[in-house]
């Protein structure tokens, strides 16, 4: 390996070397300005924001309260209630997608007739956007004339249309299954891609060991597949916790709470009560709470990945 | 807690600058004060666009005063127009919710008209409720732009389907004709309520609490909603029995919202139905609705000890602080606002416009008697309900500057009584106590 401070007293008495990197930093400013202009300057002073009991409707009163607005999060019941109710949404989401995608993405790994036009098919849930993916849930899920119901009637399985959104006992489940069904695609390529990198000569030296197709999948594809799963589990973590779209048009928050998720709570605090000091100390420990999620997510696994 | 600004013009510099962000994209940040004789700068929510501008363009032929008429969605309106507040976009008229009316002008973006005799004079023409729910803290302000109230239907076909001769007086006879009419198997649910988490929530409710004798608070604003004999216990009562005793009431209500009610309603699944009373124009038009031509409206039906009231709600043209601080400006949208919400070349033209194009309720009572009015309503209801039924509207007791917040709360207390995961009394308290935690 080059020696560093040999190759910086190169770089020395090389005026090109030097005038390259200089204009590569020229080149980079203006990026680098529009960044902290739309990234991190937003972050900060929405942090400042934090520490402000800013009430858009109160413009007259704005005092500065350190970390006051953490803490009347936290001596919040709803608050806890709404971390429970995303943590059962995140556990039951990743868990259900990881699943699946698994699934789909062993079959896609085979080779058969059609599996071209399945891969473009499974495409479709990822392509249409959140809200057009909300809306036509609401109308399968909807308890007058919804689709879903009219399955299991004529499947014989509910005698007459039932409660689906506003059930507190379906309303987190149904909204799982839409996100879900957003979501596997992209987890399967993900997989797959995976899946794809292993190589072919595993497999046959196993067979010749007399592993059966089990032993394979436990002993190979499983401990391969482990990055796969890693990236999943990081992304879907995250995008499971920040989920707001399919909570604002299926049900609102509701019946009740019981829908009311932490990113429903953000929405409410800042955008209905306007109380922009509260909703973003919300959206700050959502962020901080996704972020050590994937810090331990990525430890765990990065040994292996 | 520390207050370190303790500056006015520090505190205002911060508003704007968290405003900003959203301002800037929308153009809002354009010049913040106009000179005299400019436009007068009206902005509404997007309903009846296609009367406004032509009401817009007469008016602009008449007066020589120049508008900039803008519109955004009414699901974002009052965000954008605080953000219009906050960011100080030259506004001058705007439509105004009552709801918001004590946000507003606590925070000093609403002007009063008291001070304009020559809008001032509209009052006597009004209804009572609509001049009340214009006012705060003893000032009014603005004109009528279109008011309405919660109205009770019911599909005439299936009353007499089911043997039934008249309409339902009280809410007790609501339950016994709805067993009546689930018995003779014309319907599941024979009463249609929307009880989903949006802002026509707390119109069905106040409306329900009145019709029973109950308020939400008393006149000096305390929280009487918990009281048994006073409150709204009666209401939500009646209404977690119709759903789980009496079974008149689908379960599904809690995620039904006015506008699948009203689809529902029209889809022939229900015989009786608590709606906007505009939606009368709706439920009787047979490109519409299946049921059209055998819906009537009755009077809110009573609950015990209670009455047929029901609650009224107001649109309103609203003035601006910044329009009323300039003289000229002041004038000039003062004149937009007569001719819009007051008379124009001496008739209520705006109104009447409203009413026969899109069927939008109006508080002029003279309205009633006028020949054009009375030919257009009667093609798809009876006007002297329409009347009788306003006579008794009254505003929401609940309007406050904590409204929004409390309104979250309440909603979802309703909704746990209603769906069995609170009592009756445990949500009215839960209801009770973020009010009174609010207001202090």
């Amino acid at each position: 390996m080059r020696n560093p401070v040999a190759a910086l007293r190169s770089a020395l008495r090389h005026p090109v070397s030097a005038y390259d990197q200089k204009s590569a930093m020229w080149l980079l400013t203006p990026m680098v300005v529009v960044l902290m202009i739309v990234a991190v300057f937003p972050v900060v002073y929405s942090f400042w924001i934090s520490l402000y009991d800013l009430k858009l409707t109160r413009p007259h009163r704005v005092p500065f309260v350190w970390l006051g607005n953490y803490l009347k999060v936290f001596q919040d019941p709803l608050f806890w209630d709404s971390v429970a109710r995303t943590f059962s949404f995140t556990v039951m989401s990743v868990a259900a997608i990881m699943l699946i995608a698994l699934l789909m993405a062993l079959l896609l790994n085979e080779e058969f007739r059609g599996r071209r036009v399945l891969s473009a098919i499974l495409l479709i849930p990822w392509a249409i956007p959140y809200v057009a993916n909300g809306l036509m849930w609401k109308w399968i899920y909807d308890s007058g004339y919804g689709a879903l119901n009219g399955l299991l009637l004529q499947l014989g399985l509910i005698d007459k249309y039932i409660v689906m959104l506003g059930d507190v006992d379906k309303t987190l489940g149904l909204i799982t299954n839409a996100f879900v069904w957003k979501e596997v695609p992209l987890a399967t390529i993900l997989l797959l891609v995976t899946l794809k990198s292993i190589r072919a000569d595993l497999y046959s030296a196993a067979k010749v060991d007399g592993a059966n197709v089990w032993q394979r999948f436990v002993h190979i594809t499983l401990p391969a597949l482990v990055p796969g799963f890693a990236l999943v589990m990081i992304y879907e973590t995250m995008m499971a916790i920040r989920h707001f779209d399919l909570f604002f048009i299926l049900t609102e928050g509701g019946p009740a709470e019981a829908s009311h998720v932490l990113a429903w709570q953000v929405y409410v605090e800042t955008f209905r009560k306007l109380s922009f000091g509260t909703g973003a100390a919300l959206a700050y420990i959502m962020a901080i709470v996704t972020f050590t999620l994937a810090f331990f997510i990525i430890r765990s696994t990065s040994r292996k990945l | 807690m520390s207050e370190i600004w303790t500056h006015e013009s520090k505190r205002r510099d911060f508003l704007k600058m968290s405003a900003a962000a959203g301002a800037a994209s929308t153009g809002l940040l354009a010049l913040p004060t106009q000179a005299a004789g400019a436009p007068v700068n009206f902005h509404t929510w997007s309903a009846a666009v296609d009367t406004v501008k032509s009401h817009l363009t007469a008016f602009e032929a008449k007066s020589g005063i120049k508008v900039n008429y803008s519109n955004s969605p009414w699901a974002q309106y009052r965000d954008t127009m605080v953000t219009k507040f906050v960011g100080n976009a030259p506004l001058d008229v705007m439509w105004v919710s009552d709801s918001w009316l004590p946000e507003w002008a606590d925070a000093g973006w609403l002007a009063p008209v008291d001070g304009y005799p020559e809008l001032m004079k509209y009052n006597a023409d009004v209804e009572d409720f609509a001049t009340k729910s214009m006012m705060y803290k003893g000032k009014q302000y603005g004109l009528t732009y279109y008011s309405d109230y919660m109205g009770f239907f019911y599909d005439q076909d299936k009353l007499q389907k089911a043997g039934i001769k008249r309409p339902p007086q009280t809410w007790d006879e609501v339950v016994q004709q709805s067993l009546q009419i689930k018995k003779a198997g014309l319907c599941e649910y024979p009463l249609m309520l929307s009880m989903a988490r949006e802002s026509w929530l707390i119109e069905f409710l106040t409306a329900m609490v009145y019709s029973n004798g109950g308020r939400f608070v008393d006149d000096s604003g305390k929280a009487v909603m918990q009281d048994r004999q006073k409150g709204a216990h009666k209401a939500l009562q009646w209404i977690v029995d119709a759903v789980n005793k009496h079974k008149i009431v689908s379960p599904a209500c809690v995620e039904i919202g006015e506008l699948n009610g009203l689809k529902s309603y029209t889809s022939g699944n229900h015989a009786f139905a608590m709606l906007g009373r505009y939606r009368v124009r709706t439920l009787n038009d047979p490109k519409q609705s299946s049921i059209a031509g055998h819906v009537k409206q009755g009077l809110m039906p009573a609950g015990p000890g209670g009455s047929h009231a029901t609650v009224g709600w107001m649109r309103f043209y609203g003035m601006t602080a910044q329009a009323a601080a300039d003289k000229a400006r002041a004038a000039n949208a003062v004149k937009l606002i007569e001719w819009f919400g007051g008379k124009a070349e001496g008739q209520y033209k705006f109104q009447k416009m409203v009413f026969t194009d899109v069927g939008a309720g109006f508080s002029v009572k003279e309205l009633f008697k006028d020949p054009d009015v009375k030919s257009s309503y009667a093609k798809y209801s009876d006007i002297a309900m329409y009347e009788q039924q306003q006579q008794l509207a009254r505003k929401k007791d609940v309007i406050s500057r904590w409204f929004g917040e409390w309104d979250e709360v309440n909603g979802s207390a309703w909704q746990a009584a209603i769906i069995g995961k609170s009592s009756v009394a445990d949500a009215l308290k839960k209801s009770a106590e973020a009010w009174n935690d609010l207001r202090h």
